[in-house]
């Protein structure tokens, strides 16, 4: 039987495991939709050391919702932010940018708040439905002890 | 109950549970959110390779008949003949990506530039229409592949861990919760034990002194 502080403990790293194997899909840099849609094969590095792959289909529908002038401001992948225990989730949104490819694809007007954008369930099934490549899950550290 | 009798009847044990099961909670509200997110994907993936596959079936059944109009046009020798030469080299981009700590293939068909590989001017439009066809057919399949495996690893996934979500609902922290009421308990009876046992040692002192 495992005593009370090695109980305590694998607790603990249990939670900080979780975590890890959850957000280790974030990504070590974003890169800008002008420099992706110039890439060959465009990708990233991602913290655990493997290639994230963009499908051109997404960053070629980006580009067509989005004015060129923007494509530099627009820094992919998007993190969408899960709050456990939370039924809304936030798009980490750094401009205007985002703001307007997530209301063109949506079809709804959003709002900043806080550098967020507070979407809901349905609306996040829509956004990665389109934006399977492009958008990235993170789960948030506030929860850790 | 085991665990209940081997446990310690101490205040440090009861906070050190309380802080053992604010830990579980929340261990099972992060795998609660990731699992809702794997079966939305799950979902949404399962939807699409229905789709995909019906796609498939239809751009199949597209280019075998227009192959047979073209066979028919130009004879199985001359087509035969036409196409022996036109083999090509097929690449397909593969790499991952992360859906809630799964990570899943993305594969994706290199544009092969255009290039038919036989001769245009000894072929009719029948054969380049089916030439269209059958790479609309490969690229329905490298779709329908990714998208197969995707929902066979979020199904394993998502088995995984509802499993450990299970474990916790069902056992630890129904387990911590017990063990919990138990100490509470003891504790409670203790402090009734005690009240009782003052009652009774005044109730002695003050006979003693009616006595003196």
């Amino acid at each position: 039987m495992l005593d009370n502080n090695r109980y305590d403990r694998l607790l603990q790293e249990s939670v900080k495991n979780e975590l890890r194997v959850l957000n280790s899909q974030l990504p070590s840099t974003q890169k800008s939709l002008e420099v992706l849609l110039r890439e060959e094969i465009p990708s990233i590095t991602l913290r655990d050391g493997s290639l994230h792959l963009f499908k051109k289909k997404e960053l070629k529908y980006l580009s067509d919702i989005t004015d060129s002038s923007l494509w530099n401001n627009l820094l992919l992948p998007v993190i969408i932010e899960v709050n456990p225990g939370e039924d809304e989730y936030s798009i980490v949104c750094r401009g205007e940018v985002e703001e307007k490819v997530f209301s063109a694809i949506l079809g709804m007007p959003v709002t900043i708040r806080h550098h967020r954008i507070v979407i809901y369930k349905p609306q996040l099934a829509v956004i990665r439905k389109i934006l399977k490549t492009t958008t990235l899950y993170l789960f948030s550290p506030k929860i850790l002890p | 109950m085991t665990q209940q009798s081997t446990r310690r009847l101490t205040k440090i044990e009861l906070i050190r549970l309380r802080k053992r099961l604010t830990l579980a909670s929340k261990i099972r509200r992060i795998l609660k959110d990731r699992l809702s997110i794997l079966v939305m994907e799950f979902l949404g993936i399962a939807r699409e390779t229905v789709d995909a596959k019906q796609g498939m079936l239809d751009d199949f059944s597209a280019a075998y008949k227009s192959l047979s109009i073209t066979a028919g046009y130009h004879g199985y020798l001359a087509l035969g003949k036409e196409l022996s030469g036109a083999e090509r080299e097929l690449e397909i981009i593969s790499g991952s990506r992360n859906i809630a700590g799964a990570r899943v293939p993305v594969l994706e068909m290199k544009d092969s530039g255009g290039k038919e590989g036989y001769s245009q001017a000894d072929t009719s439009a029948y054969l380049d229409r089916t030439s269209q066809l059958a790479e609309k057919c490969l690229e329905a399949i490298v779709a329908l592949a990714e998208l197969q495996t995707t929902m066979e690893i979020l199904g394993k996934e998502i088995n995984r861990t509802k499993r450990i979500v299970n474990a916790l609902e069902y056992r630890v922290i129904p387990n911590l919760e017990e063990t919990i009421r138990f100490l509470k308990m003891k504790f409670e009876e203790r402090d009734r034990e005690e009240k009782a046992r003052l009652k009774r040692v005044k109730a002695i002192l003050e006979k003693k002194v009616a006595n003196a």
